[in-house]
């Protein structure tokens, strides 16, 4: 297997700030990878330097073999990696079925047939009942929903989703789960920004772990769950190893 | 279709008023409301649908103003001709302003925007050679407009200004029309909602932006060389001001921002109310415009129409 995302000793300085320091990692066409790592390592700044809203300060970034630093977020979104927003952000007094056809909009320059594409997506996560609400009436389960099916409208090769399950009930995440495993089959790569660790052993091929910027360990769940150097970064040190 | 009809048929209204409407004040008043709709709807397309309240828009009307009065007053060309070329100087502007200023989001482009107006205006009052300063340009007698060899029209009265404003309001309405529902309308109502959203779903956001700058510019730029020869005289403060700006963005706040029919109503309201209160208390109206906007924004964020139609989905919810 080839790697279709590759990081490459990517680091991002805002002023003395060390968001991320010399990141590698690379994401095999097909698998799903965690991204996890206590708050503030610079897991979403990995995505906006990966995904062109940020430029790294070093390091590359490749996308299928191209170098893809420097290049704007629609840019790419053309090339087919698109992320959702760790804050949802719907396009509140658009409905639900434009939200996807702006997606789609990516792909066809025909209304008529992003329509179809977009009525699609909001199928396939079960949204299509919604078409025509105004998405800034959705509740926060829906609303994850309408953003992955957003994403997945613009016919991505893959997808990086920065905490999907955030605030959402049990119920809720067992759909989302269900959902990236559905993708999953689709053939999409994904990389998952997650802190449910349940949700991350069960959908991830393998994780890597960040912290204060830096990457602390990779390798597949079951060793990250039982690595110490991970149950510290998240517990601490004062005999929150044992736990 | 269901918007069709009705439109069709009050087209077909508006087009046989001058045949029973001999005052020339009523005309002059149906030209007044065709030129509001028509500014209205021109800046609908940057302010309402990619939500880029530029507070600017008076610098491509006046481009359109002088630039056709200083094509027929240097060079005798019509202004049905010297009208494109000041549409195509106004897009060139405004792509050149916007390359620039819409780097700024919310307020800052706001500010850039009455600056630009500003700049365009204190260049207009000092090219005295070009655009005659301060005293500014009466217009030259129209040459009489011909198709072939048969005189249409030689401008005497204010029917053909009629059916020329009612035109160019129609065509600012089916160009609002057209790019709601095109892919640019999309992105530019994306941008409006969230802009990082939309530039994240693979949108360029500066060239949407500009895209619909130069479409509104243009719009403006018609609107401007139209309005200025039925008033016959210009100045730069008068063209350039900012109260054509403000004129044109209150229009679509107090219709309906980012709607087509908005700026259609918003239109006829702030006609009625200025020409109402004209004779009355003469500037003051500005003050009744003050208090009418405050008044939108409290009762009715959506403008006058999305009052009105949330009124008649209410009605209709409960019978």
């Amino acid at each position: 297997m080839s790697a279709l995302l590759e990081v490459r000793s990517v680091s991002k300085f805002f002023g003395g700030v060390k968001a991320n320091q010399d990141v590698s990692f690379s994401v095999e066409s097909g698998i799903v990878l965690g991204l996890i790592g206590p708050n503030g390592a610079g897991k979403t700044t990995l995505f906006n330097c990966i995904t062109g809203f940020y430029p790294p300060s070093r390091g590359d970034v490749f996308f299928e073999g191209k170098r893809i630093n420097g290049l704007s977020p629609d840019q790419v979104c053309k090339l087919g990696m698109v992320r959702t927003w760790q804050k949802v952000r719907p396009l509140a007094k658009l409905t639900v079925l434009d939200n996807a056809v702006v997606g789609a909009l990516c792909r066809t320059s025909s209304v008529a047939e992003a329509k179809k594409i977009a009525l699609e997506q909001l199928r396939v996560v079960g949204l299509e009942k919604r078409a025509p609400a105004l998405a800034g009436g959705l509740p926060i389960g829906e609303r994850k929903k309408l953003e992955l099916a957003r994403v997945l409208a613009t016919r991505p090769r893959m997808i990086l989703l920065d905490e999907v399950m955030g605030g959402l009930n049990a119920r809720e995440s067992e759909e989302i789960i269900d959902l990236i495993l559905a993708v999953k089959k689709r053939g999409l790569t994904q990389v998952v920004i997650e802190h449910d660790m349940k949700a991350i052993v069960r959908t991830c091929d393998r994780i890597v772990v960040l912290n204060s910027g830096e990457k602390l360990a990779e390798g597949s769940p079951q060793q990250i769950v039982n690595d110490p150097r991970v149950m510290t970064a998240y517990l601490g040190d004062s005999g929150g190893a044992k736990a | 279709m269901k918007t069709l009809i009705p439109l069709a048929m009050a087209v077909v209204v508006l087009a046989l008023i001058p045949l029973w409407v001999e005052s020339p004040y009523a005309l002059h008043i149906f030209i007044l409301l065709f030129i509001g709709i028509a500014l209205g709807e021109s800046w609908n397309v940057v302010g309402g649908f990619a939500g880029q309240y530029s507070v600017g828009h008076s610098a491509w009307y006046g481009i359109g103003a002088y630039g056709a009065f200083i094509l027929l007053q240097k060079i005798n060309l019509a202004p049905w001709f010297g009208v494109w070329v000041a549409v195509a100087l106004s897009v060139l502007a405004a792509l050149a302003v916007g390359f620039i200023t819409f780097r700024l989001r919310g307020p800052y482009f706001v500010l850039a925007s009455i600056a630009v107006a500003e700049i365009i205006r204190l260049l207009a009052l000092n090219t005295k050679d070009l655009t005659n300063g301060a005293e500014g340009i009466l217009s030259p007698d129209l040459p009489p407009l011909k198709l072939g060899g048969a005189v249409i029209t030689d401008w005497n009265s204010k029917i053909p200004y009629f059916y020329m404003g009612l035109a160019m309001a129609l065509f600012c309405i089916a160009v609002n029309f057209a790019v709601k529902r095109s892919k640019l309308g999309y992105y530019l109502q994306a941008i409006r909602e969230d802009q990082d959203a939309a530039h994240s779903l693979g949108i360029p956001p500066t060239l949407s932006k500009n895209a619909a700058l130069a479409i509104s510019a243009a719009c403006t730029a018609l609107v401007g060389s139209f309005a200025a020869f039925y008033v016959g005289f210009i100045e730069p403060q008068q063209v350039f001001g900012i109260d054509v700006s403000i004129q044109m963005v209150l229009t679509a706040i107090i219709g309906g921002i980012g709607t087509v029919a908005g700026p259609v109503l918003g239109a006829v309201v702030l006609v009625l109310i200025s020409e109402g209160l004209r004779t009355t208390i003469a500037q003051a109206h500005l003050l009744v415009y003050g208090i009418l906007v405050i008044v939108v924004i409290l009762v009715m964020p959506d403008g006058f129409l999305g009052f009105i139609s949330q009124r008649l989905r209410r009605k209709a919810a409960v019978e």
